[in-house]
Protein backbone atom coordinates (compact mmCIF):
# COMPACT_ATOMS: atom_id res chain seq x y z
CA UNK A 1 0.00 0.00 0.00
CA UNK A 2 1.34 2.91 -1.27
CA UNK A 3 0.37 6.57 1.08
CA UNK A 4 2.36 9.05 -1.39
CA UNK A 5 -1.04 10.27 -2.67
CA UNK A 6 -2.53 12.24 -0.18
CA UNK A 7 -4.00 15.56 0.53
CA UNK A 8 -5.16 17.21 3.10
CA UNK A 9 -8.13 20.06 2.75
CA UNK A 10 -7.31 23.47 4.12
CA UNK A 11 -10.58 23.09 6.51
CA UNK A 12 -9.92 20.08 8.06
CA UNK A 13 -6.66 19.59 10.71
CA UNK A 14 -5.66 15.53 10.77
CA UNK A 15 -6.11 13.63 13.84
CA UNK A 16 -2.59 12.39 13.31
CA UNK A 17 -0.18 10.91 10.85
CA UNK A 18 1.22 7.55 10.88
CA UNK A 19 4.97 7.37 12.71
CA UNK A 20 6.78 5.06 10.60
CA UNK A 21 4.97 6.15 7.39
CA UNK A 22 3.75 9.70 7.30
CA UNK A 23 0.13 8.83 6.30
CA UNK A 24 -2.43 11.30 7.77
CA UNK A 25 -5.68 10.17 8.72
CA UNK A 26 -8.55 12.21 9.91
CA UNK A 27 -9.35 10.44 12.87
CA UNK A 28 -7.91 8.40 15.67
CA UNK A 29 -9.12 5.11 15.36
CA UNK A 30 -8.47 4.76 11.64
CA UNK A 31 -4.56 5.95 12.31
CA UNK A 32 -4.67 3.04 15.08
CA UNK A 33 -6.43 0.58 13.19
CA UNK A 34 -3.58 1.63 10.40
CA UNK A 35 -0.61 1.28 12.56
CA UNK A 36 -1.76 -2.63 13.13
CA UNK A 37 -2.77 -3.48 10.49
CA UNK A 38 0.25 -2.15 8.29
CA UNK A 39 2.82 -1.70 10.69
CA UNK A 40 2.41 -4.85 13.40
CA UNK A 41 5.98 -5.53 14.10
CA UNK A 42 6.79 -2.30 15.07
CA UNK A 43 4.21 -1.66 17.56
CA UNK A 44 4.25 -1.35 21.63
CA UNK A 45 1.95 -2.55 24.26
CA UNK A 46 0.04 0.63 24.67
CA UNK A 47 -0.39 0.38 20.78
CA UNK A 48 -1.34 -3.10 20.12
CA UNK A 49 -3.87 -2.59 23.22
CA UNK A 50 -5.41 0.50 21.62
CA UNK A 51 -5.92 -1.11 18.39
CA UNK A 52 -7.54 -4.42 19.98
CA UNK A 53 -9.95 -1.51 21.27
CA UNK A 54 -10.08 0.06 17.88
CA UNK A 55 -10.88 -2.73 16.54
CA UNK A 56 -13.40 -4.25 18.67
CA UNK A 57 -15.61 -0.87 17.94
CA UNK A 58 -14.97 -1.37 14.80
CA UNK A 59 -16.36 -4.57 14.76
CA UNK A 60 -19.64 -3.96 17.27
CA UNK A 61 -20.16 -0.80 14.15
CA UNK A 62 -20.06 -3.43 11.27
CA UNK A 63 -22.72 -5.54 13.27
CA UNK A 64 -25.04 -2.66 12.82
CA UNK A 65 -23.99 -1.91 9.34
CA UNK A 66 -24.85 -5.63 8.53
CA UNK A 67 -28.01 -5.73 9.91
CA UNK A 68 -28.71 -2.19 7.77
CA UNK A 69 -27.38 -4.27 4.59
CA UNK A 70 -29.61 -7.08 5.57
CA UNK A 71 -32.37 -4.99 6.13
CA UNK A 72 -32.10 -3.70 2.82
CA UNK A 73 -31.93 -6.97 0.86
CA UNK A 74 -35.09 -8.04 2.41
CA UNK A 75 -36.27 -4.43 1.10
CA UNK A 76 -35.06 -5.19 -1.75
CA UNK A 77 -36.67 -8.88 -1.90
CA UNK A 78 -39.80 -8.10 -1.02
CA UNK A 79 -39.56 -5.35 -3.32
CA UNK A 80 -39.07 -7.51 -6.54
CA UNK A 81 -41.18 -10.25 -5.54
CA UNK A 82 -44.00 -7.71 -5.72
CA UNK A 83 -43.34 -6.00 -8.54
CA UNK A 84 -43.20 -9.35 -10.77
CA UNK A 85 -46.36 -10.18 -9.01
CA UNK A 86 -48.23 -6.85 -10.28
CA UNK A 87 -46.35 -6.38 -13.37
CA UNK A 88 -45.31 -9.83 -15.06
CA UNK B 1 -0.08 -23.12 -0.14
CA UNK B 2 -1.12 -20.29 1.06
CA UNK B 3 0.71 -17.98 2.96
CA UNK B 4 -0.98 -15.47 5.31
CA UNK B 5 0.50 -12.49 6.66
CA UNK B 6 1.53 -12.26 10.24
CA UNK B 7 -0.26 -9.74 11.32
CA UNK B 8 -3.77 -10.98 10.07
CA UNK B 9 -3.27 -14.91 12.19
CA UNK B 10 -1.98 -12.20 15.17
CA UNK B 11 -4.92 -10.59 15.19
CA UNK B 12 -7.44 -13.62 14.77
CA UNK B 13 -5.60 -15.49 17.24
CA UNK B 14 -5.37 -12.77 20.14
CA UNK B 15 -9.20 -11.60 19.41
CA UNK B 16 -10.20 -15.09 21.50
CA UNK B 17 -8.19 -14.47 24.20
CA UNK B 18 -10.82 -14.51 26.81
CA UNK B 19 -11.79 -18.07 26.71
CA UNK B 20 -13.06 -20.90 29.58
CA UNK B 21 -11.52 -24.49 29.54
CA UNK B 22 -14.37 -26.55 28.74
CA UNK B 23 -13.83 -29.12 26.05
CA UNK B 24 -16.82 -27.33 23.82
CA UNK B 25 -15.27 -23.85 24.07
CA UNK B 26 -11.83 -25.60 22.82
CA UNK B 27 -13.37 -27.22 19.73
CA UNK B 28 -15.26 -24.06 19.11
CA UNK B 29 -11.80 -22.05 20.10
CA UNK B 30 -9.87 -24.37 17.15
CA UNK B 31 -12.49 -23.95 14.26
CA UNK B 32 -12.56 -20.42 14.66
CA UNK B 33 -8.74 -19.75 15.58
CA UNK B 34 -7.96 -22.44 12.55
CA UNK B 35 -7.62 -19.89 9.79
CA UNK B 36 -7.97 -22.14 7.05
CA UNK B 37 -11.00 -24.17 8.81
CA UNK B 38 -12.43 -20.76 8.82
CA UNK B 39 -11.59 -19.58 5.24
CA UNK B 40 -13.25 -22.64 4.17
CA UNK B 41 -16.29 -22.62 5.54
CA UNK B 42 -16.84 -18.83 4.70
CA UNK B 43 -15.67 -19.56 1.46
CA UNK B 44 -18.46 -22.08 0.51
CA UNK B 45 -20.75 -20.54 1.80
CA UNK B 46 -19.75 -17.55 -0.32
CA UNK B 47 -19.87 -19.23 -3.34
CA UNK B 48 -23.11 -20.79 -2.72
CA UNK B 49 -24.77 -17.95 -1.69
CA UNK B 50 -23.64 -16.17 -4.95
CA UNK B 51 -24.02 -18.70 -6.83
CA UNK B 52 -27.51 -19.05 -5.82
CA UNK B 53 -28.39 -15.92 -6.11
CA UNK B 54 -26.98 -15.17 -9.73
CA UNK B 55 -28.10 -18.04 -10.65
CA UNK B 56 -32.01 -17.72 -9.67
CA UNK B 57 -31.33 -14.35 -11.77
CA UNK B 58 -29.83 -15.17 -14.59
CA UNK B 59 -32.18 -18.36 -15.29
CA UNK B 60 -35.25 -16.12 -14.96
CA UNK B 61 -34.14 -13.89 -17.75
CA UNK B 62 -32.96 -16.71 -19.77
CA UNK B 63 -36.14 -18.57 -20.08
CA UNK B 64 -38.09 -14.78 -20.81
CA UNK B 65 -35.61 -14.33 -23.09
CA UNK B 66 -35.92 -17.27 -25.24
CA UNK B 67 -39.33 -18.04 -25.28
CA UNK B 68 -40.40 -14.35 -26.65
CA UNK B 69 -38.51 -12.57 -29.46
CA UNK B 70 -36.41 -10.22 -28.23
CA UNK B 71 -38.51 -7.33 -28.79
CA UNK B 72 -41.63 -8.68 -26.27
CA UNK B 73 -40.26 -9.29 -23.22
CA UNK B 74 -42.63 -11.26 -20.22
CA UNK B 75 -41.28 -9.03 -17.72
CA UNK B 76 -42.04 -4.98 -18.57
CA UNK B 77 -38.88 -3.81 -19.67
CA UNK B 78 -38.31 -1.61 -17.16
CA UNK B 79 -38.56 -4.81 -14.29
CA UNK B 80 -36.14 -6.71 -15.73
CA UNK B 81 -34.06 -3.66 -15.76
CA UNK B 82 -34.69 -3.11 -12.97
CA UNK B 83 -33.93 -6.84 -11.98
CA UNK B 84 -30.84 -6.24 -13.23
CA UNK B 85 -29.42 -3.37 -11.27
CA UNK B 86 -30.84 -5.04 -8.21
CA UNK B 87 -28.30 -8.09 -8.78
CA UNK B 88 -25.63 -5.56 -8.71
CA UNK B 89 -26.88 -3.96 -5.68
CA UNK B 90 -27.58 -7.12 -3.78
CA UNK B 91 -24.42 -8.41 -4.89
CA UNK B 92 -22.52 -5.19 -3.55
CA UNK B 93 -24.49 -5.75 -0.43
CA UNK B 94 -23.64 -9.03 0.26
CA UNK B 95 -20.31 -8.42 -0.23
CA UNK B 96 -20.47 -6.32 1.97
CA UNK B 97 -20.71 -8.93 4.87
CA UNK B 98 -16.93 -10.20 3.95
CA UNK B 99 -15.46 -8.38 6.34
CA UNK B 100 -12.55 -11.05 7.17
CA UNK B 101 -8.73 -9.50 5.81
CA UNK B 102 -7.82 -13.04 5.62
CA UNK B 103 -10.10 -14.15 3.75
CA UNK B 104 -9.91 -11.55 1.18
CA UNK B 105 -6.39 -11.54 0.71
CA UNK B 106 -6.33 -15.86 1.11
CA UNK B 107 -8.64 -15.57 -2.12
CA UNK B 108 -6.36 -13.27 -3.69
CA UNK B 109 -3.52 -15.17 -3.25
CA UNK B 110 -4.36 -17.91 -4.37
CA UNK B 111 -2.39 -19.77 -6.68
CA UNK B 112 -1.55 -23.02 -8.29
CA UNK B 113 2.34 -22.85 -10.00
CA UNK B 114 2.06 -24.83 -13.20
CA UNK B 115 5.57 -25.87 -14.89
CA UNK B 116 8.32 -23.95 -15.89
CA UNK B 117 7.73 -21.82 -19.60
CA UNK B 118 10.82 -19.66 -19.66
CA UNK B 119 12.79 -21.98 -21.52
CA UNK B 120 10.54 -22.46 -24.09
CA UNK B 121 9.35 -18.97 -24.45
CA UNK B 122 11.45 -17.64 -27.32
CA UNK B 123 10.39 -20.83 -29.52
CA UNK B 124 6.70 -20.40 -28.67
CA UNK B 125 7.27 -16.51 -29.61
CA UNK B 126 9.38 -16.94 -32.32
CA UNK B 127 7.12 -19.44 -33.74
CA UNK B 128 3.58 -17.87 -33.09
CA UNK B 129 4.98 -14.23 -34.58
CA UNK B 130 6.01 -15.53 -37.86
CA UNK B 131 2.49 -17.27 -37.58
CA UNK B 132 1.61 -13.74 -37.04
CA UNK B 133 3.46 -12.40 -40.07
CA UNK B 134 2.02 -14.75 -41.96
CA UNK B 135 -1.26 -14.29 -41.40
CA UNK B 136 -1.10 -10.39 -41.47
CA UNK B 137 1.02 -11.46 -44.83
CA UNK B 138 -2.04 -13.18 -45.91
CA UNK B 139 -5.01 -11.23 -44.84
CA UNK B 140 -3.75 -7.74 -46.59
CA UNK B 141 -3.17 -9.89 -49.64
CA UNK B 142 -6.65 -11.54 -50.08
CA UNK B 143 -7.77 -8.76 -49.27
CA UNK B 144 -6.67 -6.64 -52.21
CA UNK B 145 -7.05 -9.85 -54.34
CA UNK B 146 -9.35 -11.99 -53.24
CA UNK B 147 -13.33 -12.54 -53.16
CA UNK B 148 -15.24 -9.16 -51.70
CA UNK B 149 -17.74 -10.78 -50.25
CA UNK B 150 -17.25 -10.56 -46.29
CA UNK B 151 -18.22 -13.71 -45.53
CA UNK B 152 -15.88 -15.32 -47.61
CA UNK B 153 -13.07 -13.08 -47.29
CA UNK B 154 -10.19 -14.59 -45.05
CA UNK B 155 -9.46 -11.11 -44.18
CA UNK B 156 -12.71 -9.93 -42.87
CA UNK B 157 -13.00 -12.99 -41.23
CA UNK B 158 -9.56 -13.36 -39.62
CA UNK B 159 -9.75 -9.27 -38.50
CA UNK B 160 -13.42 -9.85 -36.65
CA UNK B 161 -13.77 -13.07 -35.70
CA UNK B 162 -10.49 -14.06 -34.67
CA UNK B 163 -8.83 -10.74 -33.75
CA UNK B 164 -11.60 -8.76 -32.39
CA UNK B 165 -13.97 -11.66 -30.96
CA UNK B 166 -12.03 -14.61 -30.21
CA UNK B 167 -8.38 -13.79 -29.09
CA UNK B 168 -10.04 -11.23 -26.74
CA UNK B 169 -12.00 -14.17 -25.31
CA UNK B 170 -9.27 -16.10 -24.88
CA UNK B 171 -7.21 -13.65 -23.39
CA UNK B 172 -9.73 -12.55 -20.62
CA UNK B 173 -11.21 -16.46 -20.18
CA UNK B 174 -7.34 -17.95 -20.36
CA UNK B 175 -4.23 -16.26 -20.80
CA UNK B 176 -2.64 -13.45 -22.35
CA UNK B 177 -0.95 -14.83 -25.56
CA UNK B 178 -0.82 -11.80 -27.96
CA UNK B 179 2.70 -10.80 -26.79
CA UNK B 180 3.31 -14.31 -29.02
CA UNK B 181 1.88 -13.59 -31.83
CA UNK B 182 2.19 -9.97 -32.36
CA UNK B 183 3.22 -9.77 -36.09
CA UNK B 184 4.41 -6.12 -36.18
CA UNK B 185 6.68 -7.29 -32.66
CA UNK B 186 8.17 -9.78 -35.34
CA UNK B 187 8.63 -7.27 -37.67
CA UNK B 188 10.23 -4.47 -35.83
CA UNK B 189 12.50 -7.08 -33.85
CA UNK B 190 14.24 -7.67 -37.14
CA UNK B 191 14.71 -4.01 -38.22
CA UNK B 192 17.17 -1.32 -35.96
CA UNK B 193 15.16 0.70 -33.20
CA UNK B 194 14.97 2.90 -30.43
CA UNK B 195 16.41 6.00 -31.77
CA UNK B 196 14.21 8.42 -29.69
CA UNK B 197 13.02 7.34 -25.58
CA UNK B 198 9.06 7.59 -25.27
CA UNK B 199 8.21 10.68 -23.75
CA UNK B 200 6.63 9.65 -20.20
CA UNK B 201 4.62 12.31 -19.69
CA UNK B 202 2.57 10.84 -22.97
CA UNK B 203 1.86 7.72 -20.44
CA UNK B 204 -0.88 5.44 -22.33
CA UNK B 205 -2.72 8.45 -24.01
CA UNK B 206 -2.03 6.79 -27.71
CA UNK B 207 -3.12 3.77 -26.77
CA UNK B 208 -6.51 5.57 -26.10
CA UNK B 209 -7.08 7.53 -28.69
CA UNK B 210 -5.58 4.77 -31.22
CA UNK B 211 -8.51 2.39 -29.55
CA UNK B 212 -11.01 5.58 -30.06
CA UNK B 213 -10.24 5.96 -33.77
CA UNK B 214 -10.17 2.26 -34.67
CA UNK B 215 -13.51 1.76 -33.28
CA UNK B 216 -14.39 4.93 -34.81
CA UNK B 217 -12.63 4.02 -38.36
CA UNK B 218 -15.03 0.37 -37.74
CA UNK B 219 -18.07 2.36 -37.42
CA UNK B 220 -17.86 4.95 -39.61
CA UNK B 221 -15.67 2.65 -42.89
CA UNK B 222 -17.11 0.08 -44.31
CA UNK B 223 -14.04 -2.29 -43.45
CA UNK B 224 -16.03 -5.28 -42.10
CA UNK B 225 -18.25 -5.34 -45.22
CA UNK B 226 -15.67 -4.61 -48.28
CA UNK B 227 -12.08 -6.86 -47.68
CA UNK B 228 -9.92 -4.21 -49.68
CA UNK B 229 -11.05 -1.18 -47.27
CA UNK B 230 -10.09 -3.68 -44.52
CA UNK B 231 -6.90 -4.36 -46.39
CA UNK B 232 -5.94 -0.46 -46.38
CA UNK B 233 -6.98 -0.05 -43.12
CA UNK B 234 -4.61 -2.76 -41.68
CA UNK B 235 -1.89 -1.34 -43.91
CA UNK B 236 -2.17 1.88 -42.70
CA UNK B 237 -2.28 0.50 -39.03
CA UNK B 238 1.28 -1.67 -40.02
CA UNK B 239 2.66 1.18 -40.82
CA UNK B 240 2.26 3.58 -37.95
CA UNK B 241 2.48 0.78 -35.86
CA UNK B 242 6.37 0.17 -37.22
CA UNK B 243 7.22 3.69 -37.55
CA UNK B 244 6.42 4.29 -34.07
CA UNK B 245 8.21 1.18 -32.59
CA UNK B 246 11.11 1.34 -35.11
CA UNK B 247 11.58 5.27 -33.61
CA UNK B 248 10.67 4.51 -29.52
CA UNK B 249 11.54 1.27 -29.74
CA UNK B 250 9.24 -2.30 -29.65
CA UNK B 251 8.80 -2.32 -25.76
CA UNK B 252 7.99 1.69 -24.82
CA UNK B 253 5.78 1.41 -28.23
CA UNK B 254 3.86 -1.88 -27.35
CA UNK B 255 3.53 -1.01 -23.63
CA UNK B 256 2.34 2.40 -24.08
CA UNK B 257 1.04 3.47 -27.58
CA UNK B 258 -0.31 0.32 -29.54
CA UNK B 259 -3.89 0.17 -28.67
CA UNK B 260 -4.14 -3.30 -29.59
CA UNK B 261 -1.45 -4.86 -27.39
CA UNK B 262 -2.34 -2.72 -24.57
CA UNK B 263 -6.08 -3.90 -24.71
CA UNK B 264 -5.07 -7.43 -24.61
CA UNK B 265 -2.74 -6.32 -21.66
CA UNK B 266 -5.48 -5.15 -19.89
CA UNK B 267 -7.89 -8.09 -20.79
CA UNK B 268 -4.92 -10.34 -19.69
CA UNK B 269 -5.18 -9.04 -15.85
CA UNK B 270 -8.56 -10.34 -15.89
CA UNK B 271 -7.38 -14.10 -16.96
CA UNK B 272 -6.85 -17.09 -14.54
CA UNK B 273 -3.65 -17.90 -16.64
CA UNK B 274 -0.53 -15.91 -15.85
CA UNK B 275 3.18 -16.18 -16.84
CA UNK B 276 4.79 -15.35 -13.53
CA UNK B 277 8.76 -15.73 -12.17
CA UNK B 278 9.24 -18.33 -15.48
CA UNK B 279 6.04 -20.68 -14.19
CA UNK B 280 2.74 -20.47 -16.08
CA UNK B 281 0.17 -19.93 -13.04
CA UNK B 282 -3.26 -20.23 -12.29
CA UNK B 283 -4.93 -18.24 -10.38
CA UNK B 284 -8.51 -17.16 -9.42
CA UNK B 285 -10.07 -14.78 -12.27
CA UNK B 286 -9.88 -11.32 -11.70
CA UNK B 287 -8.05 -11.93 -8.64
CA UNK B 288 -5.10 -9.24 -9.95
CA UNK B 289 -7.69 -6.75 -10.28
CA UNK B 290 -6.25 -5.70 -7.06
CA UNK B 291 -3.10 -4.95 -8.38
CA UNK B 292 -2.10 -1.07 -7.59
CA UNK B 293 0.93 -1.49 -10.11
CA UNK B 294 -1.56 -2.33 -12.86
CA UNK B 295 -3.81 1.60 -13.63
CA UNK B 296 -0.74 4.16 -12.42
CA UNK B 297 -1.73 6.85 -14.94
CA UNK B 298 -5.27 8.60 -15.83
CA UNK B 299 -4.89 7.68 -19.22
CA UNK B 300 -4.78 3.96 -18.24
CA UNK B 301 -7.99 4.51 -16.86
CA UNK B 302 -9.62 6.43 -19.56
CA UNK B 303 -8.19 3.36 -22.16
CA UNK B 304 -10.41 1.16 -19.34
CA UNK B 305 -13.54 3.38 -19.59
CA UNK B 306 -13.02 3.58 -23.64
CA UNK B 307 -12.76 -0.78 -23.56
CA UNK B 308 -16.28 -0.33 -21.97
CA UNK B 309 -17.94 2.93 -23.94
CA UNK B 310 -16.92 1.34 -27.47
CA UNK B 311 -18.72 -2.07 -26.50
CA UNK B 312 -21.97 -0.04 -25.53
CA UNK B 313 -21.54 2.00 -28.31
CA UNK B 314 -21.42 -0.33 -31.11
CA UNK B 315 -24.06 -2.06 -29.37
CA UNK B 316 -26.21 0.98 -29.33
CA UNK B 317 -26.23 1.66 -32.60
CA UNK B 318 -27.07 -1.35 -33.64
CA UNK B 319 -30.28 -1.57 -32.21
CA UNK B 320 -33.81 -0.18 -33.71
CA UNK B 321 -33.68 2.45 -31.00
CA UNK B 322 -30.12 3.74 -31.92
CA UNK B 323 -31.04 3.64 -35.48
CA UNK B 324 -33.72 5.90 -34.55
CA UNK B 325 -32.09 8.23 -32.35
CA UNK B 326 -29.78 8.89 -34.90
CA UNK B 327 -31.94 9.10 -37.91
CA UNK B 328 -33.97 11.91 -35.22
CA UNK B 329 -30.23 13.79 -34.97
CA UNK B 330 -29.56 13.64 -38.78
CA UNK B 331 -33.01 15.16 -39.45
CA UNK B 332 -32.97 17.60 -36.70
CA UNK B 333 -29.55 18.76 -38.03
CA UNK B 334 -30.92 20.12 -40.78
CA UNK B 335 -29.35 23.42 -41.43
CA UNK B 336 -29.21 23.71 -45.34
CA UNK B 337 -25.62 22.86 -45.50
CA UNK B 338 -23.61 19.81 -45.83
CA UNK B 339 -25.09 15.99 -47.64
CA UNK B 340 -27.15 14.05 -45.42
CA UNK B 341 -23.68 11.75 -45.29
CA UNK B 342 -21.25 13.83 -43.77
CA UNK B 343 -23.87 15.22 -41.33
CA UNK B 344 -24.41 11.39 -40.16
CA UNK B 345 -21.15 11.04 -39.60
CA UNK B 346 -20.57 13.94 -37.40
CA UNK B 347 -23.78 12.94 -35.82
CA UNK B 348 -22.26 9.71 -35.16
CA UNK B 349 -19.02 11.23 -34.14
CA UNK B 350 -20.65 13.07 -31.78
CA UNK B 351 -22.89 10.64 -30.04
CA UNK B 352 -19.26 8.53 -29.74
CA UNK B 353 -17.15 11.21 -27.89
CA UNK B 354 -19.99 12.84 -25.70
CA UNK B 355 -21.01 9.44 -24.70
CA UNK B 356 -17.53 8.17 -24.08
CA UNK B 357 -17.01 11.92 -21.87
CA UNK B 358 -20.31 11.09 -19.93
CA UNK B 359 -18.79 7.37 -18.48
CA UNK B 360 -15.63 8.51 -18.08
CA UNK B 361 -16.76 11.60 -16.00
CA UNK B 362 -19.46 9.43 -14.27
CA UNK B 363 -16.42 6.97 -13.11
CA UNK B 364 -14.02 9.58 -12.22
CA UNK B 365 -16.89 12.00 -10.18
CA UNK B 366 -17.45 8.53 -8.51
CA UNK B 367 -13.90 9.04 -7.13
CA UNK B 368 -14.25 12.22 -6.08
CA UNK B 369 -17.69 11.77 -4.01
CA UNK B 370 -15.60 8.36 -2.85
CA UNK B 371 -13.17 10.12 -1.06
CA UNK B 372 -15.65 13.62 0.31
CA UNK B 373 -18.00 10.38 1.62
CA UNK B 374 -15.35 8.83 3.72
CA UNK B 375 -13.25 12.07 4.54
CA UNK B 376 -9.95 9.95 3.60
CA UNK B 377 -6.68 12.45 2.66
CA UNK B 378 -5.70 9.71 -0.14
CA UNK B 379 -6.77 11.98 -3.37
CA UNK B 380 -9.82 11.19 -5.51
CA UNK B 381 -7.34 10.35 -8.57
CA UNK B 382 -5.48 7.43 -6.41
CA UNK B 383 -9.02 6.22 -5.36
CA UNK B 384 -9.78 6.42 -9.08
CA UNK B 385 -6.46 4.82 -10.48
CA UNK B 386 -6.82 1.69 -7.56
CA UNK B 387 -10.74 0.95 -8.50
CA UNK B 388 -10.21 1.54 -12.53
CA UNK B 389 -9.24 -2.08 -12.87
CA UNK B 390 -12.49 -3.79 -11.44
CA UNK B 391 -13.57 -2.35 -14.92
CA UNK B 392 -11.87 -4.60 -16.51
CA UNK B 393 -14.08 -7.25 -16.00
CA UNK B 394 -17.47 -5.28 -16.86
CA UNK B 395 -15.52 -5.18 -19.93
CA UNK B 396 -14.89 -8.33 -20.51
CA UNK B 397 -18.62 -9.09 -20.20
CA UNK B 398 -19.77 -6.62 -22.43
CA UNK B 399 -16.93 -8.19 -24.81
CA UNK B 400 -18.48 -12.03 -24.42
CA UNK B 401 -22.08 -10.55 -24.12
CA UNK B 402 -21.83 -8.86 -27.35
CA UNK B 403 -19.48 -11.13 -29.64
CA UNK B 404 -20.06 -14.71 -28.48
CA UNK B 405 -23.18 -14.88 -31.34
CA UNK B 406 -20.60 -13.20 -34.01
CA UNK B 407 -17.66 -16.22 -33.40
CA UNK B 408 -20.25 -18.71 -33.47
CA UNK B 409 -22.41 -17.78 -36.65
CA UNK B 410 -18.74 -17.59 -38.41
CA UNK B 411 -16.83 -20.04 -37.56
CA UNK B 412 -17.57 -22.44 -40.08
CA UNK B 413 -17.12 -19.62 -42.93
CA UNK B 414 -13.89 -19.04 -40.63
CA UNK B 415 -12.81 -22.86 -40.88
CA UNK B 416 -13.63 -22.59 -44.52
CA UNK B 417 -11.11 -19.10 -45.54
CA UNK B 418 -8.22 -21.22 -43.26
CA UNK B 419 -8.66 -24.06 -44.78
CA UNK B 420 -8.66 -22.61 -48.73
CA UNK B 421 -7.70 -19.20 -47.53
CA UNK B 422 -7.31 -18.83 -52.02
CA UNK B 423 -10.59 -20.20 -52.99
CA UNK B 424 -12.85 -20.23 -50.20
CA UNK B 425 -16.25 -21.56 -50.91
CA UNK B 426 -18.62 -18.50 -52.37
CA UNK B 427 -21.79 -19.12 -50.31
CA UNK B 428 -19.97 -20.15 -46.91
CA UNK B 429 -22.11 -22.01 -43.70
CA UNK B 430 -23.39 -19.40 -41.42
CA UNK B 431 -24.59 -20.67 -38.08
CA UNK B 432 -28.09 -18.65 -36.65
CA UNK B 433 -27.76 -19.23 -32.72
CA UNK B 434 -30.44 -20.32 -30.89
CA UNK B 435 -32.44 -17.78 -28.57
CA UNK B 436 -31.14 -18.85 -25.37
CA UNK B 437 -27.78 -17.21 -26.42
CA UNK B 438 -30.00 -13.79 -25.72
CA UNK B 439 -30.10 -15.06 -22.35
CA UNK B 440 -26.64 -16.12 -22.13
CA UNK B 441 -25.81 -12.26 -23.45
CA UNK B 442 -27.29 -11.16 -20.06
CA UNK B 443 -25.81 -14.11 -17.88
CA UNK B 444 -22.18 -12.79 -19.23
CA UNK B 445 -22.99 -9.13 -18.46
CA UNK B 446 -24.26 -9.82 -14.91
CA UNK B 447 -20.91 -12.15 -14.17
CA UNK B 448 -18.64 -9.18 -15.40
CA UNK B 449 -20.25 -6.72 -13.20
CA UNK B 450 -20.64 -9.30 -10.20
CA UNK B 451 -16.52 -10.08 -10.67
CA UNK B 452 -15.99 -6.35 -10.31
CA UNK B 453 -17.93 -5.79 -7.43
CA UNK B 454 -16.02 -8.42 -5.79
CA UNK B 455 -12.65 -6.83 -7.11
CA UNK B 456 -14.07 -3.64 -6.18
CA UNK B 457 -14.57 -4.66 -2.16
CA UNK B 458 -11.22 -6.45 -2.06
CA UNK B 459 -9.71 -3.35 -3.53
CA UNK B 460 -11.88 -0.90 -0.77
CA UNK B 461 -10.04 -3.30 2.03
CA UNK B 462 -6.38 -2.85 0.12
CA UNK B 463 -6.61 0.73 0.26
CA UNK B 464 -8.17 1.35 3.74
CA UNK B 465 -7.13 0.31 7.15
CA UNK B 466 -10.71 0.66 8.41
CA UNK B 467 -13.44 -1.73 7.25
CA UNK B 468 -16.45 0.37 7.54
CA UNK B 469 -14.52 3.32 5.55
CA UNK B 470 -13.77 0.41 3.19
CA UNK B 471 -17.42 -0.74 2.48
CA UNK B 472 -18.70 3.44 2.20
CA UNK B 473 -15.98 3.96 -0.13
CA UNK B 474 -17.19 1.59 -2.47
CA UNK B 475 -20.66 3.19 -2.49
CA UNK B 476 -20.48 5.87 -5.08
CA UNK B 477 -18.26 2.88 -7.53
CA UNK B 478 -21.54 0.62 -7.33
CA UNK B 479 -23.64 3.19 -8.43
CA UNK B 480 -21.82 3.69 -11.47
CA UNK B 481 -21.64 0.00 -11.92
CA UNK B 482 -25.06 -0.33 -11.74
CA UNK B 483 -25.55 2.48 -13.96
CA UNK B 484 -23.29 0.75 -16.56
CA UNK B 485 -25.25 -2.67 -16.55
CA UNK B 486 -28.69 -1.17 -16.22
CA UNK B 487 -27.40 0.55 -19.84
CA UNK B 488 -25.71 -2.45 -20.98
CA UNK B 489 -28.88 -4.93 -20.44
CA UNK B 490 -31.25 -2.12 -21.77
CA UNK B 491 -29.38 -2.30 -25.16
CA UNK B 492 -29.07 -6.21 -25.10
CA UNK B 493 -32.90 -6.11 -24.79
CA UNK B 494 -33.79 -4.30 -27.87
CA UNK B 495 -34.59 -5.27 -31.11
CA UNK B 496 -31.40 -5.24 -33.65
CA UNK B 497 -30.97 -3.25 -36.74
CA UNK B 498 -28.32 -1.77 -39.41
CA UNK B 499 -27.20 1.72 -38.09
CA UNK B 500 -28.55 4.02 -41.21
CA UNK B 501 -26.44 6.43 -43.86
CA UNK B 502 -23.07 4.12 -43.23
CA UNK B 503 -21.99 2.63 -46.25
Amino acid sequence: MSHTATTIPRSNSPAGKCDYCGHPFPTTDRLVLHKGLEHPQQLDDVEVEAFHEARSNETDELRTLRLKALGALVLLYFGLLFMYAIFA
Amino acid sequence: MPSLPDSETNTGASEERHTDPSPRSRIRKWVVSNTKVRLFVQFVTWVSILTLFTGTVAAGNGMTLSKQPRDTLAVPRWLYLATGGATIGASALLASFVTDRAFIRYLHNWSLSGPTIDDWWTPIRWIGRSLGIVVLGLAVYLGLTGPQLPTASFTILVTFVVVRAGLPMLTYLGGNVWPALNPWRGIVSLLPAGHRTYPRELARWPAVGGLLLLVWIEVIFPVSTIPSTLSIAILTYSAVTIAGAVLFGPDAWFENADPISVLFRFFGAVAPLKRRDGKLTVKLPGSDLTDSDLITDTSDVAFVIALIWELTYSGFITTQTGAATTEALVSLSNIGVGAVQIRAILIYTLLFVSGYVVFFAAYWYAGVLSRRRTGTYITAKRIAFRFAPSLLAIAAGYHLAHYTGLAVSLSPALGMAILSPLSPPANPLTLSPPGWFEGLSIAYVLIGHLLAIWAAHATAYELFSSRLVAIRSQYPFIVVMIGYTVISLWILSLPGATPPYLP
